[in-house]
């Protein structure tokens, strides 16, 4: 029997609010999947369109974005302005061949502990289905071979 | 041929009564069917102004880049409506004062060419409006709804196909008005955000910075298209973007001098039915 | 070269039960750049942190990881540590691998290998961190309080006892606000102008404050500490200096018939005037617009009557410039225009009237001095209508908000027409009671239960007049059908909304507002007196609808803000703030419309001769937040954050 694959996710998040929750679903000892690494960003409005770009390059299967919810910004309005931005690259993702369900976005906040462990369940269990992302290695592993003449 | 007399005539007149102190148009290319650029600064060059359907490019970037506006003087270019509304960018992003553009304006059907009403970019405003109600049908059209229709998979193989061609020459960001920073965030090796190597995926992530950065910017003069020597359909990506955010945030791009950048603007309202 | 020391906290058993922390040490050790990798069960004990900084001495370390538990918990206790170890603080990074690890994962093996991604995309992070210092602001110890209210006096009178400077501006003639015009007050009857009264007088005679009245805020620059406050006094035409108050200009004035704005229309005041008989500064101005002597250049009848000469006719408005530290804006409300409600009848029946005139003509100061009569013949009304919400919580007419005091004062109108007369008939109009408040309930109760006003659920449909009567038609939503009650006198609780200029004195503070015009909160629930711009506070009504002891409990904490702002003669502020290369940016202000908190300023670049060559981007350290969202829409990567910049995060998810 083949064992299942363990996809790799990649989530960027504000501290306020999503990196506060996911502290809470640790506090709460909820359980979930270990698929998922963090990288911890002041606000939503931090977060680049070329961090996931970087994500994918890692290898990563899927990207997950999140941040405080619309009206609950730490700093008022980059969430506003990270949604704006999320929207057209999204689009532009889709556009170009990336699935739009390797790349999502949501709003958790800090008290939503456990909206954070079902989400990363959830999030895990779809891009296990969806598979490991081959056609993005193949791009990858032929940066990775010498550039030929 | 009358559209280009009378252009001529007007270009001469307002060197002459010193309303501008120079104007940008066309002069034959190469070939038949290319035009050059033209900078009018005498009589005499004014004679050697070409105005037919051939003169596609968008003139507007060469303001920006060739500093040509710095002495606060006042310079008459040629634009299509594209190019107008690249001009209303460009004055929004402060990189260049309206007032200081005196707009010769013209479109053409098939082979005529007919000049627009109007001088100064607000003169336009109806036009705009107008187009962006009734957007003409572009010639690539067939294959952005081809794309739109293929799976995940297939767009992907087919942008692939597409972006290994390209040699990063740069040639799309030197030819679009939009692109004038001095540095782009690809020229950044602090850290390398976009590989600089010609593999494909470098090429894929410039092309996606590059269409980003273009979003609810991007007129569809297509500049890039004619500029790449590869043929890489850049303009339809842009094509993409610029519905979405007409049909997100009802921007199109370049109405008017004073609209809010896309993205650097917000409403509390904005859709988010993807956000989960 | 980078030295790295990695510090793996076991947490007791928190972290070593799910993470192989002796394995993790152990790879940690083998990661390029990492000099030091260690394990210990409680790094954030005494022992563990002296182990921390030892290693740091011991190895010269250029950075640490400390692998534990979440930032949020101690990541102040190491980065401490570390400058006392001689290591600059902000290179130290945390490693979350408890909360965000070993608590959530039953897998040892996976455990531990995330466990290692995270350390070892930290341990890249912290590579790149630079050393930072605390940002270190000066403040100028001087308070600018705008409005003077109840909250501006109660903020002016809380620092100024502290010990610390502050400039009052009001922009009337006199101190006092809407309190001044009350009668008496909720839910103690208590006189307004009595316990208003000693305040004013208190705020003009304290020698920490600077009382400007009939001024006005013409230009707010600056920032947090360092404002630059210029303030336009508008000429009054009487000498401040030698004015001593004693009226007699005003006796001889022969414009007899304004209309005074202090009793809302219900009196008349004389061309030059003090707005009341009690007000701070009790110094009249001239009323230019109706004044004879400006309008056709004769009658100076109240110079002549002036016995000290202090009034001039050549005086202009003056500039004062001030240096400010902190900034509290007080500048109250307005109450709606109820013209807009033509079934109510306002404006068209003359005893149709709005709360604050019932004020005026309750107060023992007022018109009718405190007697109850009807503004068209001056007869004691026998029946009054009171219409509760006429203009609140109705989104399609007036606004969608509750203004929060009307149900009160209400209850109180009827209190205060039942005290003063006995056999008079109170009917109410309302939707909900809504009094929620120490002694609130108590209150109304006691409208209802003890001054026997008759509440009626509903709203009113139609005034009209009827037999010389006024007759006011609604719905009794209790009994389920309609109802008319007669009235000979009406009076509406109109909506409390900002002051009609809220919008444009809010951008030349620079602060932000809602879509009324009430200010906005650097957040509604955790900073709900500050703005979002720092330095600015907020107090009273201008914020959202507040009665009195709300607006007084706001100023204080405004006072407490400012306080602990000037406890200190510098300001140190967290490093994380966007700098901007001024050599790549292309001017295109983006940032400048992205920023939330309007730090980022355009500077000019001009070369030797002093030509202008171009205009670039300049952040504030003193208003950046740090929030990164320039940084992101930057196209030519111009902008970078400090603590999370484009280098620290590449490598982060480069190590991952
Ligand atoms: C009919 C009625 C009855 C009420 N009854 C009661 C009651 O019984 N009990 C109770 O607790 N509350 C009552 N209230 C509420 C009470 O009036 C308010 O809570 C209180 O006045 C708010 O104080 P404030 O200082 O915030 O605003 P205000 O009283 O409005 O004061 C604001 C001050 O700022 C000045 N100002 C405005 N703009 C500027 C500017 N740009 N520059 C300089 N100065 C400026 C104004 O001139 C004014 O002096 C009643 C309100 C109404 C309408
Ligand atoms: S992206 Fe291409 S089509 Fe769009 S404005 Fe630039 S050059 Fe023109
Ligand atoms: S012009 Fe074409 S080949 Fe050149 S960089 Fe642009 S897309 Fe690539
Ligand atoms: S967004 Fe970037 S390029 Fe534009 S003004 Fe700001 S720093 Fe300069
Ligand atoms: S980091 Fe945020 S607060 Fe600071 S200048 Fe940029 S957008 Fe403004």
């Amino acid at each position: 029997m083949s064992e299942p694959f363990e996809p790799k996710i990649v989530a960027f998040v504000c501290t306020y609010c999503t990196y506060a929750g996911a502290d809470l679903a640790g506090t709460s000892r909820l359980k979930y999947a270990p698929n998922v690494r963090i990288v911890r960003l002041p606000c939503t409005g931090r977060i680049s369109p070329m961090f996931i770009l970087k994500a994918l390059q890692k290898g990563a299967d899927g990207v997950l974005v999140s941040g405080c919810h619309p009206g609950d910004c730490h700093f008022t309005h980059g969430n506003y302005h990270a949604r704006r931005r999320w929207m057209v690259f999204r689009a532009l993702l889709d556009f170009t061949g990336i699935p739009p369900e390797r790349v999502m976005f949501s709003w958790i906040s800090a008290a939503e502990g456990s909206k954070f462990a079902d989400l990363i369940n959830s999030v895990t269990e779809d891009i296990r289905k969806l598979g490991p992302f081959d056609q993005y290695q193949e791009l990858i592993k032929e940066t990775e071979s010498p550039a030929t003449l | 041929m009358i559209t280009q007399e009378k252009y001529r005539t007007t270009v001469k007149e307002l060197l002459s009564n010193g309303t501008i102190k120079m104007a940008i148009g066309y002069k034959p290319g190469s070939t038949p069917d290319r035009r050059r650029p033209l900078f009018i600064r005498t009589l005499e060059e004014a004679d050697q102004l070409v105005l037919d359907s051939t003169c596609m490019t968008n003139l507007s970037g060469y303001l920006v880049t060739e500093g040509l506006l710095s002495d606060e003087k006042r310079v008459g270019i040629f634009l299509r409506p594209e190019g107008i509304r690249s001009i209303n960018i460009l004055a929004a992003e402060y990189q260049l004062n309206v007032d200081q553009i005196i707009i010769f304006g013209f479109d053409s059907t098939g082979r005529e060419v007919r000049p627009l009403q109007g001088r100064n970019a607000e003169d336009f405003t109806a036009l705009l409006s107008e187009i962006k109600e009734n957007p003409p049908v572009i010639h690539k059209e067939p294959l952005l709804e081809r794309i739109e229709k293929m799976n995940a998979k297939e767009r992907f193989d087919f942008w692939q196909e597409e972006f290994s061609r390209c040699l990063k020459c740069y040639a799309c960001r030197q030819a679009c008005p939009m692109c004038y920073c001095r540095r782009c965030i690809v020229d950044s090796n602090q850290p390398q955000w976009v590989n600089t190597s010609s593999h494909t995926l470098g090429n894929f992530e410039w092309n996606i910075v590059r269409a980003f950065h273009l979003s609810g910017r991007c007129v569809q003069c297509g500049n890039c298209d004619r500029g790449c020597p590869v043929n890489i359909p850049l303009r339809l990506i842009n094509q993409r973007m610029a519905k979405e955010v007409i049909d997100g945030f009802d921007h199109f791009a370049g109405l008017s001098s004073t609209q809010e950048p896309v993205l650097a603007s917000f409403k509390k309202d904005d859709t988010e039915t993807f956000i989960l | 070269m980078a030295k790295i020391g990695v510090f793996i906290c076991h947490c007791g058993e928190n972290i070593a039960a799910k993470v192989d922390c002796t394995k993790l040490a152990a790879a940690m050790g083998e990661h390029p750049g990492v000099a030091v990798s260690v394990e210990y069960k409680y790094f954030c004990s005494d022992p563990g942190q002296e182990s921390v900084k030892k290693a740091i001495r011991d190895n010269n370390l250029s950075g640490i990881v400390i692998a534990a538990c979440s930032p949020r918990m101690h990541e102040a206790t190491f980065r401490k540590a570390c400058a006392e170890a001689g290591l600059n603080p902000y290179l130290c990074e945390i490693a979350n691998i408890r909360e965000q690890c070993s608590w959530v994962h039953t897998d040892k093996d996976m455990a531990t290998a995330k466990a290692a991604d995270i350390v070892r995309s930290m341990v890249e992070k912290v590579k790149r961190n630079n050393i930072l210092q605390p940002i270190e602001v000066p403040v100028t110890r001087r308070a600018l309080v705008i409005g003077g209210g109840i909250a501006g006096l109660q903020a002016a009178l809380d620092i100024a006892n502290a010990g610390q400077e502050v400039v009052l501006v009001e922009r009337e003639p006199s101190l006092g606000g809407h309190m001044a015009q009350l009668s008496e007050t909720f839910p103690t009857l208590d006189c307004s102008q009595c316990i208003m009264t000693p305040r004013m007088v208190e705020t003009a005679q304290h020698p920490n404050i600077r009382l400007l009245t009939y001024a006005e805020i013409e230009s707010v620059d600056g920032y947090i500490g360092n404002f630059k406050v210029r303030v336009r006094m508008k000429a009054r035409y009487v000498d401040m200096n030698t004015c001593t108050g004693c009226g007699d200009c005003s006796t001889k004035c022969p414009v007899k018939k304004i209309s005074s704005e202090f009793d809302c229309g219900l009196g008349k005041r004389t061309a030059i005037y003090t707005p009341f008989a009690q007000s701070v500064p009790n110094m009249p101005v001239i009323d230019k617009a109706n004044c004879i002597y400006f309008k056709n250049g004769k009658c100076k009848m109240c110079q002549k009557s002036c016995q000290i000469n202090a009034i001039n006719f050549d005086m202009q408005d003056e500039f004062i410039d001030l240096e400010i530290g902190a900034i509290v804006v007080a500048t109250g409300f307005q109450i709606q225009n109820t013209a807009l409600y033509g079934e109510y009848g306002y404006g068209k029946f003359p005893d149709v009237i709005t709360g604050l005139q019932f004020e005026r003509l309750a107060s023992a100061s007022g018109p009718t001095a405190g007697k109850i009569l009807r503004p068209s013949d001056g007869k004691e009304p026998e029946t009054v209508v009171f219409i509760q919400c006429a203009g609140s919580r109705d989104p399609s007419k007036g606004v969608r908000y509750c203004s929060k005091i009307c149900c009160m004062y209400t209850a109180k109108h009827a209190m205060l027409y039942a005290h003063k007369m006995h056999d008079g008939k109170a009917n109410i109009f309302y939707m909900d009671i809504r009094a929620a408040g120490k002694g609130y309930d108590e209150f109304t109760r006691r409208a209802i239960e003890e001054d026997e006003a008759s509440y009626i659920r509903g709203r009113v449909s139609k005034l009209w007049l009827e037999n010389g009567k006024m007759m006011v038609r609604g719905v009794d939503t209790l009994l389920g059908k309609p109802v008319t009650v007669v009235a000979d006198m009406v009076v509406l609780a109109t909506a409390m909304v900002p002051q009609p200029n809220a919008k444009e004195f809010a951008k030349t503070i620079g602060i932000a507002y809602d879509e009324y015009g009430f200010y906005n909160e650097a957040h509604l629930k955790l900073r709900p007196v500050e703005s979002s711009t720092a330095g600015v506070f907020l107090a009273g009504a201008c914020q959202s609808p507040k009665d009195i002891p709300d607006s007084i409990s706001q100023a204080s904490a405004t006072a407490s803000k400012v306080l602990a702002l000037f406890s200190k003669e510098k300001l140190e502020r967290e490093p994380v703030i966007a700098i901007n290369n001024e050599a790549t940016c292309a001017g295109c202000w983006g940032c400048v419309l992205a920023c939330p908190y309007n730090a980022i300023e355009k500077k000019d670049i001009r070369d030797r001769s002093g030509k202008l060559i171009k205009q670039v981007a300049y952040v504030n350290p003193g208003l950046c937040q740090g929030c990164g969202t320039c940084v992101t829409f930057c196209r030519s990567n111009s902008l970078d954050l400090a603590g999370f910049t484009e280098k620290q995060i590449f490598a982060e998810v480069m190590g991952l």
